[in-house]
């Protein structure tokens, strides 16, 4: 069976992310949004000694250095955002699959941005993943 | 009526931002990748937060909640967080379809529900099942 270059490094994210979804719903108990917003940063940067660049990290371009911080940016201004609408009176039943629809976007700026473009079938599995990611996200329904 | 309620309501447009935030995030975080190795992106992912943990901080007026198992459970979500984006940018640089990764790495909620299963011992509702038999089409068809 032919397994593709990105197969593993997605299983480690699904991984990796799946059990951070599942400490979300443990430090809930323990620390508002906001904190754990704020120790989930301190854990980034427990990471970086291991991370530490072997060149300079201004030999690379500025506009790909540009595009690296802005997505850090707009990850965490999204988490930001999430709470925002959470806070605003937004159920998370209803909040939490609608922001999980994020992957959409990138579905439709690729052909446009990145000039990619994906197959029929592709085209399916990525609409049954989608499908799939709301489903999930209902958990917080009884929550709410 | 709900949809003109939800179009008025700030809750509805915080995660439309969510939304975009989000797709932002994987957008730029493919461009930057382009260029920029994986440690390095994750290197600098978390002085990109900086700004928004700066006003949460600022907003708490430093007062963070002082639970040590909260704690630890922030610090551990940004160390598999962190795991997980490096995970990211190296399933990018593998050269594979974006939005394909981007929707097939979304689908971690999946890990999650399975663990809260198994150990939070949380019964899946019809929904996270159907999300669950969504997800194994999805990744069927990605592994064609």
């Amino acid at each position: 069976m032919h397994i593709l270059p990105w197969f593993w490094p997605a299983a480690i994210v699904l991984i990796t992310w799946g059990v951070v979804g599942l400490l979300q719903k443990v430090s809930t108990n323990y620390l508002s949004a906001e904190s754990a917003l704020i120790w989930t940063v301190v854990g980034y940067f427990v990471l970086l000694p291991w991370l530490l660049p072997s060149v300079s990290i201004f030999s690379y371009s500025h506009r790909s250095l540009a595009w690296a911080i802005l997505s850090a940016l707009l990850n965490a201004v999204g988490a930001w955002a999430l709470l925002a609408a959470m806070e605003s009176g937004g159920k998370a039943s209803i909040v939490v699959p609608l922001t999980a629809l994020y992957p959409l976007v990138m579905v439709l700026a690729s052909p446009l941005i990145l000039h990619e473009s994906i197959s029929l079938l592709q085209g399916v599995g990525v609409l049954s993943a989608l499908i799939a990611v709301v489903l999930l996200s209902t958990e917080t329904a009884s929550e709410a | 009526m709900a949809l003109a309620e939800a179009l008025t309501a700030k809750w509805f447009w915080y995660s439309i931002l969510c939304v975009l935030c989000w797709g932002g995030w994987t957008l730029f975080g493919k461009l930057g990748s382009a260029n920029i190795p994986a440690e390095t992106m994750q290197f600098l992912f978390p002085f990109g937060c900086l700004p928004v943990v700066l006003v949460f901080l600022i907003r708490s007026r430093c007062k963070l909640e002082k639970s040590a198992k909260g704690i630890f459970c922030g610090i551990s979500m940004g160390v598999l967080a962190g795991i997980g984006g490096l995970a990211l940018f190296a399933a990018y640089r593998t050269g594979g379809s974006t939005p394909v990764i981007t929707a097939a790495t979304a689908a971690y909620p999946m890990i999650t529900v399975i663990l809260a299963m198994f150990l939070l011992r949380e019964r899946l509702n019809w929904r996270q099942w159907a999300g669950l038999g969504f997800a194994a089409i999805s990744f069927v068809i990605f592994s064609l």
